[in-house]
């Protein structure tokens, strides 16, 4: 160690050199991350705009554009981190912790509800319940001749049960990966002392898991609070509205310093929530000790309960994941959603034009511009799957071999700002900043560079992460005798960390791919006809009432992240420590 | 990608000047002589604020095979947001601007110059002034109360506007949300506008004088609070409100302000679409579709010639390129186009038309009541 600190004072060049990566690194995250929200700080502070301030947050239509919205936006948040800590929870418990049949494949199917778009499960949920109230066709069960209340069918119901069935997974991985830590010495020890499994469960199994409780229902709180598709789709018919839905309508619209004041309120709240979450986990950190593992200890024996619970978690898997894929499938290819399984027809996916459907739109496959934004959106999947990244493997080897001072923290935490802000919030943002020229650089609206910037941007903090994972497995030991030899920075990390972390970042790649095909808020108002993304063409044909053909692109994103999940799965086998026996 | 539109751009840059003095020449060209520079531009790309622009897609290319018409189906409000972005990211999307929303069109697209007026010289002389200036007309458009004529036999259900803030319709009105599309606030913005008409309908109703609420300056804004109040349903498109009022079978059914044009569906889709055009004081509002070229048009001679095409031929009906549009409740502007058969002829027609300067004035303050309401 003394040897460490020493060295930069011996050879100054060594220190300008990590000084200069530094910066350089600084300075990306400066452009990429902050800017943009400056940007729209600034913007309405701007002297015509302030007032804007006052409209939203106290005048006589700030019930409508703050006070209504943020409080079904706050219920929503509140309501999906609990359902899905419940059900996310219940599953891993099961996986990880008893003697379930089929434990395996529960564990694999409760992953993937995530890498199902939240749009496609509230289409899916519209072609089943949609009832008359706003016109247009009905759903499948009022073909069948029930009748769908109101309240199942639009607003708050139904969005959260969206929502829970989207976001379940990711508290299920967090749940799962720390109930895997749970030392079996202690259960055995408490078994030896004669405690009953509910003592069990509750006197050591959920105290240890309590901080990935917390951080589960933290960030489905702020995945639920940000997403658009699944509230505009479902609610606006019923005039519920929540922030990321009133944010996304006063852009189009045009009211933007009115749209920018409430995305800062929205990254206020979920960064709020984040925050509190986090203070929680680290008051608990004593738990977090609890970290030297003896042998797997022996499952729970479900006993009587084996086949109902499993018959719970087979439900729930399939009602999350087979059950809308198969809706969707069908409604693409059936003419009226209120009979899904009757008349089907390829019109939707490969149809010339027919003026007496659908005013004549072509099917997807036969429409070029449709097929060029096929290509677009996998294009961009790939640039920003590469560049964040990159990006996220300097930031992670500075970080890691090189975390302390000032300058190291104010990375790391602009690195994580982009967890909390609403991807709808980010594309105001990246709109305010690069909407126009800044000096001699022309402005990206309406180009590729837009995109590929603000989805490196956004899943920055999901690449650092991958980048820390990866750069963790492999050795400083080995990083620190290539130094000794006098090896750079670059040569450091391309002769030795990516070659040995290839797997886990390739895995992690992937995933970003995924995240970038299925996203919807982020891209939905960087859209333009120029740039067309598959996700927004579905969203926009959707809300014209054209839903076979929503459906039918939905399909088309759903089979290509589902197949690259399942590539990174394979990839990744050997971190999903819950799934050995 | 990126590097193709910074030399598309640069291009364009290069290209300016010579264009200016181009586009004055193409403005004097016949479609005949605009469709050889045509073909050579090989694409044209229309904002539309129809969903017919499929359809117009398809003959357009069959009348003239080599140029490749993309039509993008947005509404009004979005596509003047999206040029105005695109203006000042000075990037080229557009060829064509085919839109309705004429009060903000006029005020925020014409006026800064983000796109050029067009009028075909063959069919200059068979326009009114107000259809060629300041941008050209194609045709008449509406938002009128509609009802199911299925279920009401015997003609409209409604015959005054104030029956919809009656318990008899609560929640059986339906519309689109007037923050997001421009011509229904166009439409709340005419009602505010003849407040004497709406006052003097009041009286004609209930019987008795308007008396209008704290903070209500007018019969027609009270005629909104009222309308709201009485759990009007707001949808996100037109064809929402078609199928809610018109399918066929409804016991009870709701009616709707939409598009008198949309009755042409009717067979195809299984509505009943009906426009109540007894009604006190009007049922709606009439207002221009118009049509201008981009002033970054990247396909400046296909650009005009596709507005050539939406024109219409000189047969009785417009031919092809009017054809979409020949339906019953689109009005062409063309005086040698007759009305179709089945429609309310013109000046029979009771709907408000609207005002573009008069709109604009204070349709920002009306958007703000609405959003006060929701």
């Amino acid at each position: 160690m003394p040897l460490a600190s020493a060295r930069p004072l011996a050879r100054p060049f060594r220190l300008d050199g990590r000084l200069a990566l530094k910066l350089f690194v600084l300075t990306i995250l400066g452009v990429l991350v902050a800017a943009p929200l400056l940007r729209i700080l600034f913007e309405t502070l701007d002297p015509d705009a302030i007032v804007a301030w006052s409209d939203v947050t106290s005048g006589r239509l700030s019930r409508n554009l703050l006070w209504l919205p943020l409080g079904n936006t706050l219920i929503l948040g509140v309501g999906v981190a609990c359902g899905c800590v419940l059900i996310g929870g219940f599953l891993a418990w099961l996986v990880v912790m008893t003697d379930v049949p089929f434990r395996r494949t529960i564990g694999l199917m409760a992953t993937l509800p995530f890498m199902i778009p939240s749009f496609a499960t509230a289409l899916a949920w519209g072609s089943l319940f949609r009832n008359s109230r706003v016109g247009g066709q009905t759903g499948f069960l009022e073909g069948l001749g029930f009748a769908v209340p109101d309240w199942l069918a639009w607003g708050m119901v139904p969005t959260l049960i969206v929502l829970i069935a989207h976001y379940y997974s990711l508290a299920f991985t967090v749940i799962a990966a720390a109930l895997a830590t749970v030392n079996s010495d202690l259960v055995e020890a408490a078994q030896i002392a004669g405690a009953k499994r509910g003592r069990i469960l509750m006197g050591i199994v959920l105290p240890v898991a309590l901080p990935a409780v917390i951080a589960g229902a933290s960030l489905t709180f702020a995945g639920a609070v940000s997403n658009f598709a699944a509230p505009a789709l479902l609610g606006l018919p019923v005039r519920m509205q929540t922030m990321a839905t009133r944010l996304y309508g006063l852009i189009e619209v045009g009211q933007t310093a009115r749209g920018y004041v409430i995305a800062i309120l929205l990254i206020v709240v979920s960064a709020l929530f984040l925050w509190l979450g986090n203070k929680v986990i680290s008051g608990r950190r004593s738990y977090a000790t609890i970290t030297g593992k003896g042998g797997r200890a022996k499952r729970f024996d479900l006993g009587p309960a084996r086949l109902p619970l499993f018959g719970a978690a087979a439900i729930i898997c399939l009602l999350t994941t087979v059950v809308p894929v198969a809706i969707l499938i069908a409604s693409s290819l059936a003419p009226s959603s209120s009979a899904l399984f009757s008349s089907w027809t390829l019109h939707y996916w490969t149809g010339a034009s027919d003026p007496s459907i659908a005013q004549g739109q072509v099917g997807i496959f036969s429409n070029p511009f449709i097929v060029s934004a096929t290509g677009l959106t996998m294009a961009l999947g790939v640039a920003v799957a590469v560049t964040t990244t990159i990006i996220g493997l300097i930031v992670a080897f500075v970080l890691a071999r090189d975390g302390k001072g000032l300058l190291a923290g104010t990375i790391n935490q602009i690195s994580f700002l982009p967890l909390l802000v609403p991807g709808i919030a980010f594309g105001a943002a990246y709109i305010a900043l690069f909407g126009a020229p800044i000096g001699p650089f022309p402005a990206l609206y309406g180009t590729f560079v837009l995109l590929l910037i603000a989805g490196t941007a956004y899943l920055l903090p999901f690449s650092v992460q991958t980048g820390r994972a990866v750069i963790q497995q492999v050795s400083g030991d080995l990083d620190e005798s290539a130094r000794m030899t006098g090896a750079g920075f670059l040569r450091r990390l391309t002769a030795i960390t990516v070659p040995l972390a290839s797997r886990g970042l390739a895995a992690g790649g992937l995933i970003v791919f995924v995240k970038i095909m299925r996203d919807l808020s982020l891209v939905v108002l960087l859209f333009t006809p120029t740039m067309p993304v598959l996700s927004v063409l579905a969203y926009r044909y959707a809300s014209e009432g054209f839903t076979q053909f929503a459906n039918a692109i939905t399909v088309v994103i759903l089979v290509i992240s589902i197949a690259a999940t399942l590539l990174a799965n394979q990839l990744q086998a050997k971190s999903q420590p819950w799934l050995k026996s | 990608m990126d590097k193709k539109t910074l030399l598309l751009s640069t291009a364009l840059v290069a290209l300016a000047f010579p264009a200016i003095a181009q586009d004055q020449d193409l403005d004097s060209l016949t479609a005949e002589e605009l469709l050889p520079l045509a073909q050579a531009e090989g694409t044209v790309t229309v904002y539309s604020f129809t969903s017919r622009i499929a359809a117009v897609e398809a003959a357009f290319e069959a009348a003239y095979p080599g140029i490749d018409l993309i039509g993008h189906d947005m509404s009004s409000t979005e596509q003047i947001t999206r040029l105005k972005a695109e203006a000042s990211a000075n990037i080229a999307s557009a060829d064509v601007v085919y839109i309705s929303d004429a009060p903000v069109v006029f005020n925020e697209l014409l006026g800064p110059g983000l796109v050029t007026s067009y009028v075909p010289l063959r069919v200059a002389d068979l326009l009114d002034e107000n259809e060629k200036e300041p941008l050209l007309a194609q045709r008449l458009s509406t938002k009128v109360l509609m009802y199911n004529e299925d279920a009401n036999p015997d003609g409209a259900p409604v015959s005054n506007l104030w029956e919809l803030t009656t318990p008899d319709w609560t929640g059986r009105v339906i519309m689109v949300d007037p923050l997001q599309r421009g011509d229904y606030l166009d439409l709340m913005t005419e009602i505010v506008l003849r407040s004497d008409e709406m006052a003097s309908a009041y009286e004609a109703q209930f019987g008795e004088a308007i008396d209008l609420d704290d903070g209500i300056e007018n019969a027609g804004q009270q005629f909104i609070v009222d309308l709201f109040e009485n759990d009007l349903i707001l949808v996100s498109s037109t064809d929402d409100v078609n199928a809610a009022v018109g399918t066929l079978g409804q016991d009870n059914p709701p009616v709707g302000f939409t598009s008198y044009s949309d009755r042409r569906d009717n067979e195809d889709e299984g509505w009943a679409l009906q426009v109540a055009n007894d009604v006190t004081p009007s049922n709606g509002i009439i207002f221009p579709a118009v049509l201008a070229v981009s002033s970054s048009a990247t396909h400046p001679a296909a650009a005009r010639l596709v507005i050539d095409f939406l024109m219409g031929d000189d047969s009785e009906t417009g031919g092809a390129g009017f054809a979409p549009f020949y339906v019953a409740g689109d009005y062409a502007t063309r005086s040698d186009i007759v009305s179709h058969p089945d429609a309310v002829p013109l000046d029979e027609f009771v709907a408000w038309a609207i005002d573009p300067a008069a709109t604009a004035e204070i349709r920002q303050d009306v958007g703000d009541l609405v959003l006060s309401l929701q």
